[in-house]
């Protein structure tokens, strides 16, 4: 391996790297133009039609990646920093589409005040390409930098409003927890990445599988579980979940709804998908993953003939490169077949037995983290919803209810953790299913609560009684909201919620299960309480005109677009649930 | 026992290890028991800081018997990393601190109370 070589690969990897991570770099070009406008064109520019240009863009670049049969179907990019496969497009599919939908939802509602748009703007698109980083994660420095790069704007952004007692006090509870939160997280990652020798996601499982056959030298058990469960501990935070949610209801209290929509609904998708990046990525050895370049060699000989005769060997010398940079004296290492796939060329094929024999070790590595995250499931969807009870403010009412979701959607996880093969896929496709679902539940209950905020200048549950009477419209959108929220039928939220508890059953995790089961019925007379408020209390005299007609207003035109998709996937849920199935077809291999 | 060997064995991963987890419990206890919003992010920053000696510990082929085991440049990246990512959270922490100083002409985080239930 020659200096010269060296430079091609990473110059081609970083090439073919950086054509699969357009959407991304979109979302950055659009940052930048937004603060280079404010600065150049401050009287014409209008942050929010950049954001919604520059948000539609990536939009069309992650859709064209879906399915597409041209491009890789599992790839690492960046010499192993990030990892390409149709999860990690469907979670940006949905990001950037959640982003389009957020710009429009903050246009009706007017905040951000006019002279804060850019900061607001430039701060939503750099969490959101923070959370696009979170689900393609594949190695444990990746998983840090993406979960800072979500949380940093988080922070500022729960603090938006300004000289407002309440959102300050957000921005800093947000702000200390998370910091705390995210430094646990790294000295986990430290613990576990020093005590396995790598911070390569399939590296570290195929370390973590021979240390549990026995082969691994001295490295203690305690070691590991304290750096699992230190992760787990900053996952649990992005998540809210038990007990590490106490950030959320503060936050969505005293930051603006707007903010509260955001963060309920893609940061928790991210951290979602985070989770299962780590947790699968961690406790299964994957199939040959190439590096970019190499998916792209072939293709390039065929396009190019004088130039294919050179590229071929740097190619193939190219694939011992991610793993002399990670460890550059292993090459006498016992795993060197096993660990890295790359590696293939050298005559050190890893034949499936051994991938298999590593696999098979890591099944309690597997029960591990499943019972952790199903246990912490269990105690965040009841905690959740207990603590939804006593709330008078609606924005706290949708923390605590989001809290609560987060413990259903980890389930899934769970379950396809305790499953194999094509069973958990079919366990994690539910997530994603939950997932699409939960953006048309949050978004629009979000949305409501702003467009009311406005008009009643109240976010008291106890101020919206007799709403029907002035805009019936709107009330039964928010009532569909809560229905599906709840999970009855024939809304999207019964499919969502049945497939999750179907895949609980599969797995044979009976009381996860009964815990759902019951939480489900707790959670029903919280959300009926503010439908009660809504529809039968009596309007208080001094009551402000409300009244915002679904379709005769953009406003009420909007919150419809938003609702409407409950209905359709409640009924027509193949089409998602497919696409879902799709997205989980590259992982537990 | 598990101290003795640590005072009596040549310096190795072990050593350096302690001395990260001594910062981390420092950090953390700063964390849990400082009520000025400056301390608790300064205990934030020891923990970080642990994390990191961790990093170049475990990085150093040298301390390693079977040097295979060792992180090798990603640890000594991964540092790096942090360092940044430090700057950048102290950064906005300490705008927020400050924009929390504003509100409540004081960074005593006892006084964060007005949100609850």
């Amino acid at each position: 391996m020659d200096f010269h070589s060296l430079i091609h690969w990473v110059q081609q990897d970083t090439l073919e790297s950086l054509r699969l991570f357009a959407p991304e770099l979109v979302l950055c070009a659009t940052i930048v133009v937004l603060l280079l406008a404010r600065m150049l064109l401050p009287r014409v520019q209008n942050p929010m039609v950049v954001t919604l240009v520059g948000s539609l863009a990536a939009f069309w670049l992650a859709v064209d990646q879906m399915g597409n049969p041209q491009l890789p179907q599992h790839a690492e990019l960046f010499t192993g920093l990030l990892v390409f496969d149709q999860f990690m497009v469907f979670f940006r599919v949905f990001l950037t589409a959640f982003l389009v939908l957020f710009v429009i939802f903050t246009w009706r509602s007017g905040i951000p005040a006019p002279e804060d748009g850019t900061d607001f703007y430039a701060l939503v698109l750099g969490a959101a390409l923070g959370m696009c980083l979170m689900t393609a994660a594949n190695n444990l420095v990746m998983v840090f930098l993406a979960v800072e790069m979500a949380s940093v704007p988080s922070y500022a952004l729960s603090g938006i409003l300004k000289g407002r007692r309440e959102s300050s006090e957000a921005a800093l509870k947000f702000a200390v927890y998370g910091a705390g939160a995210a430094g646990v997280m790294l000295y986990g990652i430290s613990l576990l990445g020093g005590a396995l020798g790598s911070l390569h996601l399939p590296s570290l499982a195929a370390r973590l599988g021979q240390v549990l056959a026995g082969h691994g030298g001295e490295v203690g058990q305690v070691v590991l579980v304290l750096g699992g469960l230190m992760i787990m501990v900053g996952l649990a935070f992005k998540l809210s979940a038990f007990p590490f949610h106490f950030w959320a209801p503060d936050v969505f209290h005293g930051a603006a709804a707007e903010v509260g929509g955001f963060l309920s609904v893609a940061s928790k998708a991210a951290a979602l998908a985070l989770l299962v990046r780590t947790a699968v990525g961690l406790s299964y050895v994957p199939p040959e993953a190439p590096s970019v370049a190499q998916v792209a060699a072939p293709q390039a000989q065929g396009a190019a003939e004088p130039r294919g005769a050179q590229a071929a060997p740097a190619v193939a010398q190219a694939r011992v490169l991610p793993t002399a940079f990670a460890a550059p004296q292993q090459g006498h290492a016992p795993d060197h077949a096993a660990q890295a796939p790359q590696q293939a060329h050298g005559g050190a094929e890893a034949p499936p037995a051994s991938r298999m024999a590593l696999n098979q070790a890591l099944v309690p590595a597997r029960r591990f983290a499943a019972y952790l995250i199903g246990l912490l499931a269990a105690l965040t969807a009841t905690f959740g919803n207990l603590a939804a009870y006593g709330q008078t403010n609606i924005k706290r009412l949708l923390a605590y209810s989001t809290i609560a979701h987060a413990g259903y959607m980890m389930m899934p996880v769970a379950a396809s953790l305790m499953l194999q093969d094509e069973a958990a896929r079919e366990a994690l496709a539910t997530l994603l299913f939950y997932v699409v679902v939960y953006l048309f539940m949050n978004l629009p209950a979000f949305y409501i609560v702003a467009l009311l905020r406005n008009r009643l200048g109240s976010e008291e549950i106890a101020d919206y009684a007799g709403l029907i009477r002035q805009s019936p419209g709107l009330v039964v959108c928010f009532a569909a909201v809560f229905f599906s929220l709840i999970g009855l039928p024939p809304l999207a939220g019964f499919a969502a919620k049945f497939a999750i508890l179907a895949s609980l059953a599969h797995a044979g995790l009976w009381t996860l299960l009964a815990v759902a089961g019951l939480n489900t019925a707790l959670s029903l007379f919280y959300y009926l309480r503010v439908i009660k408020v809504m529809t039968m209390d009596p309007a208080p005299e001094s009551q402000p005109q409300v009244s915002i007609p679904l379709a005769a207003s953009a406003d009420g035109l909007f919150a419809l677009v938003l609702t409407l998709p409950l209905l359709v996937i409640g009924v027509y849920w193949n089409g998602v649930f497919g696409w879902a199935v799709q997205a989980v077809a590259p992982l537990f291999r | 026992m598990l101290l003795a060997s640590l005072f009596t064995e040549p310096v190795g991963v072990a050593h350096y290890v302690a001395v990260g987890a001594v910062l981390f419990v420092c950090g953390a206890v700063c964390m849990a028991t400082k009520r000025n919003a400056l301390g608790v992010l300064m205990g934030v920053e020891l923990v970080l800081n642990g994390a990191n000696l961790n990093f170049i510990a475990f990085s150093q082929p040298a301390l390693y018997a079977d040097s295979a085991w060792a992180l090798g440049l990603d640890g000594q990246l991964a540092s790096i990393f942090v360092i940044v990512l430090a700057a950048a959270e102290a950064a906005v922490a300490l705008a927020i601190a400050l924009n929390f100083y504003n509100n409540f002409t004081s960074i005593d985080v006892d006084h964060a109370d007005e949100l609850k239930g």
